[in-house]
């Protein structure tokens, strides 16, 4: 994290940030990201222990600096386990998994008949209806890196949505270095297969992205996040900004797939690229408006689906003054 | 090293290992040595206290009020009966551009004057960020042959720079051709702050508009004009009327949320109205929240009137026709809540306002009164509380979750009377 810092006020890498009254703060998302790759390997780990420290009745919040007090578990705590037994359960459970691939692999990409699967034009991804749902999430917050930020995820009213709260604080951390902070994230754990093997969506027949909302007129930023094999791969994403109107009401938010923009090391960069679609490992939401106080999300659901009527494939042309290299 | 290098390398170290052993003692942590690691030999020793190092200096909080003065923060200082506004700011800039010719210390001025923008109330405007902008030398920054343009050419000035306009940046004020001419001016057509400004321009131009449910940024002081605004914000049917229910009590002497009778303003759409007017009256209907509305940095709450869901077999199923090959329907049940009949914004958020609030809305939906309303209200006050850092459950009520208190329900018998 300190080298980010370094990196972001020592050299003169100049960044763009969007529209400002959204005010998205990407810069820190590069610091939430290196974080969130090494706890996204976390609650993975270990299958033998218990995972009673980790969650407390489907809160989660990823613990970065507090970890070291969590991981001690109390006496009363620690269930009967036996090691071994755990293990080898732990290893018939993935086997069984990576049988079962093998046999889906026969049916149909993701063991769904082929005709399902190309017919297909509205997909559900993710959806909250019981605390499971909840785990596929991780939460950050500012905390990580000294910040006053909460945020909390818990289901929502009669077990049919998410609801994402907190209280945003903008105040820095007194670390001599950060200028700024205050932002909370939610983002989804990469898919894995058998043997915790990194898996991705492929979204390639579909072209928008679906979210059911209902915020309290907080503007969000929606980031995407490629298959992470190659290690550049970790600080890039591709963004775009979801506006909730606020109210009672549920909202539908449609994002085209062609608005994100690129983004590295949590700069927009001046050369632009489409999203490829084909491996997607995460979502995420963030929110870092700057404006201190509480906030929640209540989401529904989040699915992907095809606009016949959007047929933009891109919505940002590079310019030849600031990339004249793209342009000879 | 001769004996005066000696003795000042020696206070030096002191006084750093009194920083060190003063904070073991007080036991913060290590991370507080650093404001008082030890300077450098050519340092000044007055900023420092000179008294024994090795005595524990007294905490933070304490230290606080002798904190050392950033270098020209005397030019804004004022009078204590001076007010800050832009006229003070701007003089506090000429004051320096004045007394000195030569704009020693330019680049620590103008990190200066950032902050205290936000002090002096003109972080929005543009004037002020090119009057900062014009105290940089021209000319002197522009690289003149190649090796200047390969070295970056005056770092700290570029960065001055950069941070003028990243700051810009951050407060959504879009630079002008005035801020162009400017950078060329001051670093040139192609140093960072330059390029910095073309990206401004290009990605503040793409984003200017892409917020569906845009807000005013100047948003009205009033509540009651506020609460309008906000009412047909979250109203997404356009032919909803707005309906002023009491007004605060004007202002003689109390200020306007006076706690005996607060503004209460509620919106309905005709839908509404009507779907109030054939609800069923055995089934009551609830009054809830607050909940809470963010209009950019502004926080307002409101209640809605609303019923809970009918039974699935009371239920309208519209089942639409779809061809075979286009199936854009999610496989998923929606979330599925009960009708909202009016949605509200009141000065206070008890029981009494939102009382007044609904013989108020029986004058227009005479329905509403042989029907039973329950409150349920969520247990704070309305504000939602910092929550405690700790890894239970919070304390503060998340607008979703409430404690219902069945109140009475309100009969005709009270609004008659």
């Amino acid at each position: 994290m300190a080298l980010v810092h370094k990196l972001l006020n020592g050299t003169y890498i100049l960044r763009k940030c969007p529209k400002p009254g959204v005010a998205s703060c990407p810069f820190l998302s590069t610091r939430f990201a290196d974080y969130c790759s090494s706890s996204l390997e976390k609650p993975v780990a270990a299958p033998g222990k218990a995972p009673s420290q980790r969650k407390t009745e489907g809160n989660l919040e990823g613990h970065h600096q507090r970890e070291v007090a969590l991981d001690i578990t109390s006496p009363e705590d620690k269930p009967e386990v036996s090691f071994d037994k755990a293990i080898k359960e732990e290893i018939k459970d993935h086997f069984r998994r990576l049988k079962d691939d093998i046999v889906n692999h026969w049916i149909g990409p993701e063991g769904r008949p082929l005709h399902e699967v190309l017919m297909e034009q509205a997909k559900v991804v993710w959806q909250f209806r019981g605390k499971e749902d909840l785990d596929k999430w991780i939460v950050t917050s500012d905390k990580t890196i000294g910040g006053r930020s909460e945020v909390f995820l818990k289901m929502g009213r009669n077990n049919q949505s998410a609801l994402l709260y907190g209280t945003l604080s903008s105040e820095a951390p007194q670390d001599g270095e950060s200028g700024r902070s205050g932002y909370c994230a939610m983002i989804s754990k990469i898919p894995t297969g058998p043997f915790e093997r990194k898996r991705f969506y492929d979204w390639s027949q579909f072209n928008t992205l679906y979210l059911r909302v209902r915020g309290d007129g907080r503007p969000w930023m929606v980031n995407i996040r490629e298959d992470t094999d190659i290690i550049q791969r970790k600080d890039q994403m591709y963004s775009y900004f979801m506006f909730t109107r606020g109210g009672p009401y549920w909202q539908e938010v449609k994002i085209p797939f062609s608005k994100f923009f690129f983004s590295n090391r949590g700069r927009i960069r001046d050369a632009q690229y489409k999203l490829l679609l084909d491996k997607i490992s995460s979502i995420g939401f963030t929110l870092a408006d700057k404006v201190d106080g509480p906030f929640f999300l209540e989401i529904d659901f989040i699915g992907v689906f095809t606009d016949p009527a959007h047929t933009e494939e891109f919505a940002y042309e590079n310019s030849p003054e600031l990339n004249p290299r793209l342009f000879k | 090293m001769s004996w005066a290098q000696a003795i000042l390398l020696a206070r030096g170290l002191s006084r750093g290992w009194g920083g060190i052993c003063s904070t073991a003692l007080t036991g913060a942590p290590f991370s507080q040595v650093t404001p008082q690691a030890p300077r450098g030999l050519h340092c000044s020793t007055a900023a420092h206290q000179p008294d024994s190092p090795l005595v524990p200096r007294p905490p933070e909080p304490q230290r606080g009020l002798v904190k050392a003065l950033a270098p020209h923060e005397e030019l804004f200082r004022q009078a204590p009966d001076g007010v800050r506004d832009k006229a003070s700011f701007v003089q506090a800039v000429q004051n320096f551009t004045q007394y000195n010719v030569h704009k020693r210390g330019h680049v620590d001025f103008i990190y200066l004057a950032l902050r205290k923008m936000r002090e002096y109330g003109v972080e929005r405007d543009l004037a002020i960020y090119n009057l900062l902008l014009d105290i940089f030398p021209k000319e002197v920054f522009r690289p003149r042959n190649i090796f200047h343009s390969i070295f970056l050419h005056y770092p700290r000035q570029q960065e001055c720079g950069i941070a003028v306009l990243e700051q810009m940046e951050n407060h959504g004020v879009m630079p002008n051709k005035e801020t162009e001419f400017l950078l060329t001016q001051i670093f040139g057509r192609k140093s960072y702050p330059m390029l910095k400004f073309v990206r401004m321009k290009l990605w503040f131009t793409r984003f200017k508009n892409i917020n569906p449910f845009p807000v005013p940024r100047d948003l009205p002081q009033d509540p009651v004009d506020l609460a309008r605004l906000a009412l047909r914000h979250m109203e997404p049917d356009l032919s909803a009327r707005v309906t002023v229910y009491q007004m605060p009590l004007s202002k003689d002497s109390t200020d306007a949320t006076d706690p005996t009778e607060p503004h209460i303003i509620g919106i309905q759409s005709p839908d509404q109205q009507a779907a109030l007017a054939h609800h069923d009256p055995a089934r009551p209907i609830f009054i809830e929240g607050p909940f809470s509305l963010w209009l950019r940095d502004k926080c307002v709450y409101y209640h809605i009137l609303r019923a809970d869901l009918l039974p699935p077999e009371e239920r309208l199923d519209l089942a639409y026709g779809r061809s075979s090959w286009d199936d854009y329907e999610f496989n998923i049940d929606e979330v599925e809540e009960g009708p909202v009949f009016a949605i509200c914004m009141a000065g206070a958020h008890d029981q009494a306002t939102l009382a007044k609030w609904i013989q108020g809305l029986q004058e227009t939906n005479p329905t509403l009164a042989r029907i039973p309303v329950v409150f349920r209200l969520s247990a704070s006050s309305g504000e939602l509380l910092a929550s405690s850092s700790g890894l239970e459950e919070p304390p503060l009520t998340p607008p979703e979750g409430r404690e219902e208190e069945e109140n009475n329900q309100q009969r005709q018998q009270q609004s008659q009377s």
